[in-house]
């Protein structure tokens, strides 16, 4: 089947979409004549008021396939005078692909970069051309590797030589959208079914009523049924177009070769998973390490701070970008496995241009560290923005020492309140087992009895004891977490005594425990 | 064509014939009907009904042991001293009272900790703690497959097991001529899967002490087998090893038996009909007949090892078609089956009376009763 015939079965699968509406109106109409026609005054109403609300969202659907409701584009917009460097690259880059330029283009906080288009009649019209390029994307690669990427998501814009396999693309998109928006109107109605049940049974509660069980399995079902019908029929969309789509991933990277570089392609279609690992544990392990106690980096080290690690990493990082994923993310993945796609690159041949561009590609924007403040501010929640700010060494002291207090709280409850002499003296008098017996239990360590049950409770007991020391060491300064780039943060402890520490936690909560060699340890710390 | 037919009807009886005998014989039981029989079958020769056996233990409880058990648990470790210094120097006795006094500690080790407060260097307290952590971590981690076990089970698990290597290593230190706490870490080498060499060494200081330790075998080749830490090859010559040096009487012919019955069980490829007929594996049976014969003489009828070899004699035979003989085991040890080949199947009970009864119908048969 050529290109043409393919794009031609394309337009006809998503004319379909509009077919199935319709036919489900009809059938809908149907029932409705049906009742009109034979059943009793009560039956009828009934039937009537259930095909309304069935009809409802099937033309939505059709309205939704017809104009989609594009996400507000978020990101920060920058202007050519804001930044004429990276404006005549994509200016320069789009015309060696032979497409129109963005209209717009847009900073954001994502490993990724992306183009967009206001497409109005079934797409068949190009509208306004967004491009989005995520500055920790642009962290890790270099100005080559960024030109290929840039390149790549250009060749979209004029993909495929034909408007249609455009609408192709373009339609795969408004499947899967109108599959979600069907699934996000059905949540929304069980969470409001949700809201309307528990506000009824704190009614029933304060008359002196028993309280029913929530129950929202009805709610959103209607629009469930909906959402499995499209399903199925986007499905069979996704596959019929998908090699298609795959196809055209793989044409894209050839023409991002062509004009950055084949090297350079290569190197930015193997940085890329790497990268996206590397962004994710650092969000979660640096930038979000003290979220939860309202504390956040320096403005611009929230997206910014990622340079630091690929800096620190750059040997794990390499390791990565050797081991490329073989195997697409999902069966509707339009994107061909990594591996394949580097092999495609790296096949071809040699164009000596391997040294070309290898200076940061941040180094595009006139002032990267403004930039990456600047999208921080329009990225980061309004709760976010209010956090506390804080240079790195003290945002993981404070967050790790936090995490500690925290630490400690089960245990300080399970001891009925007590510090940490008075809880040395309960262990002393033998009270150690029956106050880890009120710590929080696993389903195993509840079901357990004696000397096993003994065992379960043991870590607990050490690790809240160990929290208590701790907290106290890092309050009288004998302690402070120490951050890396390189590795986890550390607990540095004056000389000797991390294994006076190991040793004496080991004793306290031993079989037959001694707390002195803790009592030693504690000793300075209470004289100051 | 004609002249054939008789020939494929034979054949298809024969076929049919076979698999029902193997259906009978592979354990899965059978038809409801035939089973019913067997036990009848069962009953008539004065074996046990299914509710009546023991499935926890291998021998009938003894009076001494049950209240050694009673003392301590009632907080007097010093009957518990005593309970094992009473074994003197049969060090087989003697590692049998503190493997008894260490499941005891499983449950609750007050008297434990109490006897170790009060004699921090008895080596008989130390090596009762150290197999009862071995025996407590089992406890924790339960009998669960791996993916049923919580990662709090395998860290207690492991934890314990740590802690039971370095009250080993203690007992060790304290043990003299005793070799009891080098056989109590034979186990703990299988789950904490030492290399070879640790084991070997371990195994130098019990031959040192005691060289054909009953005990000190069994657990051994637990280990030498394929499914811990060694291969079929390796745990059969270790018990053959152990076999040919043994006087008769000693019983460690029983540990060729156990080899075998590790590579049946371990690999589903075998067919035991076939595997336990092979001449081998006959001969090993026989060589325990005779052992069983000397070790009546020598032993007292309610040695646990006399049990544990008869249990695993009656299925040897049972699977060579001798089945007089196999009956005539089974009649010396019906009634307590705690042990090995029954508890390693999913429903020992049901393994048990079916490879008894099948064996009491077949006796019958023969008999033209």
């Amino acid at each position: 089947m050529g290109a043409t015939l393919r794009a031609v079965r394309a337009f006809v699968l998503l004319s379909g979409f509009y077919l199935l509406g319709l036919l489900l109106l009809a059938v809908l109409g149907g029932i409705d004549w049906a009742a009109w026609a034979w059943a009793p005054g009560a039956v009828r109403i009934k039937i009537f008021f259930v095909s309304v609300v069935l009809a409802i969202p099937v033309v939505q659907g059709l309205f939704m396939l017809r104009t989609p409701r594009d996400d507000e584009p978020g990101g920060l917009p920058v202007t050519e005078a804001d930044e004429p460097r990276l404006w005549a690259t994509v200016r320069e880059l789009a015309e060696r692909i032979g497409t129109r330029a963005p209209d717009e283009i847009r900073l954001t906080a994502d490993v990724n970069a992306a183009v967009g288009e206001d497409a109005r009649l079934l797409g068949l019209i190009g509208g306004r051309r967004r491009m989005y390029i995520g500055l920790p994307l642009m962290s890790g690669l270099d100005e080559a590797g960024l030109r290929a990427v840039l390149a790549h998501e250009l060749g979209h814009y004029s993909n495929a030589d034909t408007r249609l396999t455009a609408l192709t693309a373009r339609g795969r998109v408004q499947v899967a959208r109108m599959i979600e928006t069907f699934h996000a109107k059905a949540d929304a109605k069980v969470a409001r079914e949700r809201a309307r049940q528990e506000q009824k049974a704190g009614k029933r509660l304060a008359k002196g009523r028993t309280a029913k069980e929530v129950d929202t399995a009805g709610a959103g079902i209607t629009y469930r049924t909906m959402a499995k019908i499209y399903t199925a029929y986007g499905n069979l969309y996704l596959r019929a177009t998908l090699s298609g789509a795959r196809r055209q991933e793989l044409a894209a990277d050839l023409a991002a070769a062509r004009i950055a570089g084949r090297d350079a392609t290569a190197r930015a279609l193997r940085a890329i998973p790497a990268l996206d690992a590397a962004h994710d544990f650092y969000l979660s392990s640096y930038a979000g390490l003290g979220t939860e106690f309202g504390l956040l980096p320096a403005r611009g080290e929230v997206f910014g701070g990622v340079r630091h690690l690929l800096a620190a990493r750059a040997e794990e990082l390499a390791g990565l970008r050797e081991d490329l994923p073989d195997e697409p993310a999902s069966p509707y993945e339009s994107h061909p496995p990594m591996a394949e796609r580097v092999a495609r690159v790296e096949a071809l041949p040699d164009d000596g241009r391997s040294a070309e561009g290898t200076g940061p590609a941040l180094a595009l924007l006139s002032a990267p560290d403004t930039a990456l403040a600047a999208v921080e501010d329009v990225s980061l929640s309004p709760e976010a923005r209010r956090m506390r700010r804080l240079a790195w060494p003290e945002l993981v002291h404070e967050s790790m020492s936090a995490r500690v207090a925290r630490g400690t709280e089960e245990l300080r409850a399970a001891a009925g309140g007590a510090a940490l002499p008075a809880l040395l003296d309960a262990i002393d008098a033998g009270r150690a087992w029956e106050i880890a017996g009120r710590l929080p239990r696993s389903e195993e360590a509840s079901a357990a009895t004696g000397r096993v049950a003994r065992e379960f409770a043991r870590p607990g007991l050490r690790r809240g004891l160990s929290a208590m020391v701790t907290e106290e060491l890092l309050r009288s300064g004998h302690a402070r977490w120490q951050f890396s780039w390189t590795g986890p943060a550390t607990l540095d402890l004056p000389d000797g005594t991390p294994e006076q520490l190991t040793a004496a936690l080991d004793a306290a909560t031993a079989d037959l425990p001694d707390t002195a060699p803790l009592r030693v340890l504690l000793a300075p710390l209470a004289a100051r | 064509m004609a002249r054939l037919l008789p020939l494929i009807v034979i054949a298809i009886a024969l076929y049919f014939w076979i698999k029902n005998r193997r259906a009978a014989k592979g354990g899965s039981g059978g038809s409801g009907g035939s089973r019913a029989k067997n036990a009848e079958a069962a009953a008539r020769l004065g074996l046990l009904p299914a509710d009546r056996l023991d499935t926890e233990n291998l021998t009938p409880p003894s009076a001494v042991h049950t209240a050694a058990k009673e003392a301590v648990q009632a907080g007097d470790w010093a009957a518990g001293a005593a309970y094992v210094e009473e074994a003197g120097r049969d060090w087989y006795e003697r590692r049998r009272r503190i493997s008894r006094l260490a499941d005891a500690a499983v449950q609750d080790d007050a008297w434990l900790l109490a006897w170790r407060a009060a004699r921090p260097e008895d080596p008989a307290a130390a090596a009762v703690q150290a197999s009862s952590l071995v025996y407590l971590a089992w406890e924790i981690r339960g009998s669960k497959l791996a993916k049923h076990t919580t990662d709090e089970q395998f860290a207690s698990f492991h934890r314990v097991l740590k802690q039971a290597r370095e009250t080993f290593a203690h007992a060790q230190e304290l043990a003299g001529d005793d070799p009891s706490p080098f056989i109590g870490e034979l186990p703990l080498a299988m789950g904490l899967g030492y290399p070879h060499e640790a084991v070997e060494a371990i195994w130098a200081e019990i031959e040192k002490r005691d060289p054909l330790n009953y005990l000190a075998y069994s657990s051994a080749l637990q280990y030498w087998c394929a499914k811990w830490c060694g291969s079929h090859e390796a745990a059969l010559a270790f018990a053959r090893r152990g076999a040919e040096r043994a006087r008769p009487g000693q019983l460690l012919t029983n540990f060729v038996l156990e080899a075998y019955f590790e590579q049946e069980s371990y690999d589903s490829d075998l067919e035991p009909q076939e595997f336990y007929n092979r001449p081998e594996v006959v001969a090993a049976t026989d060589a325990a007949l005779v052992d069983l014969a000397a070790a009546e003489s020598v032993l007292d009828p309610a040695d646990p090892r006399l049990a544990e070899t008869r249990h695993m004699v009656a299925w040897m035979l049972y699977w060579q078609d001798r089945y007089e003989a196999a009956l005539a085991q089974f009649r010396l040890v019906d009634g307590y089956i705690g042990t090995a080949p029954w508890s390693y199947a999913g429903d020992p009970k049901g393994r048990y009376t079916n490879v008894r009864d099948y064996t009491a119908a077949q006796v019958l048969k023969a008999r033209g009763e």
